[in-house]
């Protein structure tokens, strides 16, 4: 469509009322990729609006958070609750309870991955007898609610003394006791291809060879994804820390956080917020780190199972 | 999301420990173990509240300790709502710590299942108590539970918002009328700027007081309702009149105000609560005074006001250091210094030794005082309430609002009630 070739086509460029079915699909484009956008920006408004709201919150004084106060804006804006929240709660430091915090959630991601990936192998790979119903009871535990198991596990940690250490939160996690992320990895290693491991067996390779060496690096999505979850849950779980630990220089954050809302007392929300934002720090920048192994650990076990 | 959580575990829980608790209890009677200064025992102590109550509680121990030598107390603590879960799995599991702070509305049931130590069984000194709040820690003639300081209701307003209205402070002597015409007033001045107060027909603790003072019994002795649905009926009608006007803050602003109260977010200008709130109170609107006078009441002689333990002491029935355990309470509850440490945060100090050994300032005094000028209307505080009483107690609130919304007549509202009351008694009994 150069100028020098068909001069007399120049005009109709301009010239509107000619019919041209490929420039008005792409206007129609065009607008709808506009409203898509706009729609899109909407929800999107929506959606980080609470969290636009806690972090507004969290520089504002207490008796401008909440109740009759809907602005985000304040004239007050400090960073006083930062400064409350940071010198801890009845003599231990607010970086005692990252530390914490932290411990339990790398502690339940190593186990984690560790454990499951090995079970993960034995019932994708290994033909042992009872092998279908060990894996039907591991998916019965996904169906066995979690409150019904508290009061004989904590009797069970009791008997033995582990109450008030982090044994009880984290030897589940080292002894496969997540069964969904066995299944998680079950379902990725099935999706590989069996001939890569003949081929292993063939060069001589046992099981440990195999699965180090050629499941492993494979299966990378997957541990990522495993990863993701596991420090997201064990980093936001209220009620194993609550029940199985005593000494508050133990407490991870989100027990440290409801100790500043006291109903039959007075209730810091502004702390709170405070602490709840420096709270989601951390999983927000693992997210950041890995997010785009998630989508793609997930999609590749939906293309491959 | 987190409700229901939150609810299926407390179910779970609940359920598990009933049937883990009917199968402990002991009736052991040596006084325990007993410790020296070289070798000191150690006793767990547990309670809930936040930052400022575990300062002051860590003080407290340390004081404790120094006096004690041969005690050593460990101390922690979690939030409210937490530290009933806890305490429920630990009882399942015969883990309960061995000193613990209480609320009444617990003491029934877990003394009921021979959880808590008897502490007519252990020295634990009770002169310096006014006679009539000890049976509130009491139940068939055993005490579970010694009161650390008690609170009473009250009506509180704020004098900066009504100057500017041109109303006079309440003086507190008045009777449901006036006060009615009192809130009135503040939502007719204000144009339905400031609502008068929260609809104070919701509350469950008022209603047991107005039946006090018409000499009715809320509870009979054997766990049955006191009173009837006409006297309930009376009850709710009573601010008939003024649902709906700007008398009343509207049900569907409270929910938006939430969590916060009306009264906190500076929406009305009285509430009608338990005067150990204030802090709460002064914290949340920002208010630079808040003042407490007393309830209405039609006889002015009778104002069924009392004194309610607002925590109490207890130790496990496990503990295996009843002496020790009993040395801390005695002290927590007695000792001066204590008093000086917590000043009014658990309430006004229920033992006179150590409400005498406190110098009160401020907000705290304001509190004490209030407390002093009812004394001589004060009767008996109540027995620990029935088990399930906290569902009841919910349970008035939620249909007393349904009231508010209009969803309910006032007839309506005390069948619903009653009912609920009549299955859930059955049920526990």
């Amino acid at each position: 469509m150069t100028t020098t070739a068909s001069p007399t086509h120049a005009p109709t460029d301009t010239a509107a009322p000619v019919y041209n079915p490929k420039s008005e699909s792409v206007g129609v484009k065009r607008a709808k990729s506009a409203i898509f956008h706009a729609a899109a920006l909407i929800l999107t408004a929506i959606v980080l609006y609470p969290g636009l709201w806690m972090i507004a919150s969290s520089f504002k004084p207490n008796s401008e958070i909440g109740g009759q106060n809907t602005s985000l804006w304040s004239n007050n804006f400090s960073f006083d609750n930062f400064v409350t929240a940071m010198d801890g709660i009845g003599g231990v430091s607010t970086l005692q309870f990252f530390t914490n915090s932290l411990i339990l959630a790398l502690g339940a991601v190593v186990g984690t991955i560790l454990s499951a990936s090995v079970s993960a192998y034995a019932f994708a790979r290994i033909n042992f007898p009872g092998r279908s119903l060990f894996f039907g009871m591991m998916i019965a535990t996904l169906l066995l609610p979690f409150h019904v198991v508290i009061i004989p596990q904590y009797i069970i940690f009791q008997q033995l003394g582990l109450v008030d250490t982090y044994v009880p939160l984290l030897i589940g996690k080292f002894l496969a006791g997540d069964a969904f992320f066995v299944f998680l990895m079950v379902q990725f290693m099935r999706g590989l291809p069996a001939e890569l491991d003949e081929a292993a067996r063939i060069d001589g390779a046992g099981h440990a060879r195999i699965f180090g060496s050629i499941m492993l690096p494979l299966m990378k999505p997957a541990l990522i994804s495993t990863s993701i979850f596991s420090f997201i849950w064990s980093w936001n779980d209220f009620l194993g820390p609550l029940l199985y630990l005593n000494t508050p220089e133990k407490y991870p954050l989100p027990l440290a956080l409801r100790l500043f809302v006291d109903q039959t007392q007075s209730s810091d929300y502004g702390a709170m917020i405070a602490m709840s934002v420096l709270a989601l720090l951390p999983v927000l920048i693992f997210f950041l780190i890995f997010q785009r192994y998630i989508v793609e650990g997930v999609s590749t076990q939906g293309l491959k199972g | 999301m987190i409700n229901r959580r939150h609810f299926l575990t407390t179910v779970a829980i609940g359920t598990a420990s009933a049937a883990a608790l009917s199968a402990c209890g002991n009736g052991s009677s040596s006084s325990g173990q007993t410790g020296s200064a070289e070798k000191p025992v150690t006793i767990n102590y547990t309670w809930w509240g936040n930052d400022d109550r575990a300062e002051r509680t860590r003080k407290a121990i340390a004081l404790f300790e120094s006096k004690n030598p041969d005690i050593k107390v460990n101390g922690n603590f979690t939030d409210f709502a937490g530290y009933w879960q806890k305490r429920a799995t630990e009882a399942a599991g015969g883990g309960l710590p061995d000193v613990m702070q209480w609320d009444l509305s617990y003491l029934r049931d877990y003394g009921q299942r021979n959880q808590l130590l008897d502490l007519g069984t252990v020295k634990i000194n009770t002169d310096a108590f006014e006679k009539s709040l000890l049976p509130s820690g009491q139940i068939k003639g055993k005490t579970y539970g010694i009161p650390t300081s008690t609170n009473a209701f009250a009506v509180y307003y704020d004098p900066a918002k009504l100057a500017p209205l041109g109303i006079a402070e309440p003086d507190g002597s008045w009777s449901y009328k006036e006060f009615n015409d009192f809130l009135t007033q503040v939502g007719t001045k204000s144009n339905g700027a400031l609502y008068g107060g929260t609809d104070y027909t919701g509350v469950w603790w008022m209603f047991n007081i107005w039946l006090r003072q018409n000499k009715i019994e809320a509870f009979t002795s054997d766990g049955k309702l006191g009173f009837s649905k006409d006297d309930l009926k009376k009850w709710w009608n009573l601010t008939g009149s003024l649902r709906g006007t700007n008398a009343i803050i509207p049900e569907d602003r409270v929910t938006q105000l939430a969590p916060k109260s009306p009264f906190g977010s500076n929406a009305t200008a009285t509430e009608v609560t338990w005067d150990n709130f204030m802090a709460g109170y002064l914290g949340d609107s920002g208010a630079k005074e808040l003042k407490l006078v007393p309830v209405p009441s039609d006889d002015p002689d009778n104002l069924g006001l009392f004194l309610k333990p607002s925590m109490l002491m207890v130790a496990s029935a496990k503990t295996k250091f009843k002496d020790a355990a009993a040395r801390f309470i005695d002290f927590m509850v007695n000792d001066p210094e204590v008093g000086q440490i917590f000043k009014t945060s658990r309430g006004v100090p229920a033992s006179k030794t150590q409400r005498d050994g406190t110098t009160f300032e401020g907000t705290d005094k304001l509190v004490v005082d209030y407390e002093k000028s009812i004394e001589k209307y004060l009767k008996d505080a109540p027995e620990p309430p029935i088990v399930g009483f906290g569902t009841l107690e919910a349970s008035f609130k939620r249909i007393a609002s349904d009231l508010n919304y209009g969803k309910l007549t006032v007839d309506g509202a005390t069948d619903a009630w009653f009912k609920e009351a009549e299955d859930l008694i059955k049920q526990n009994s």
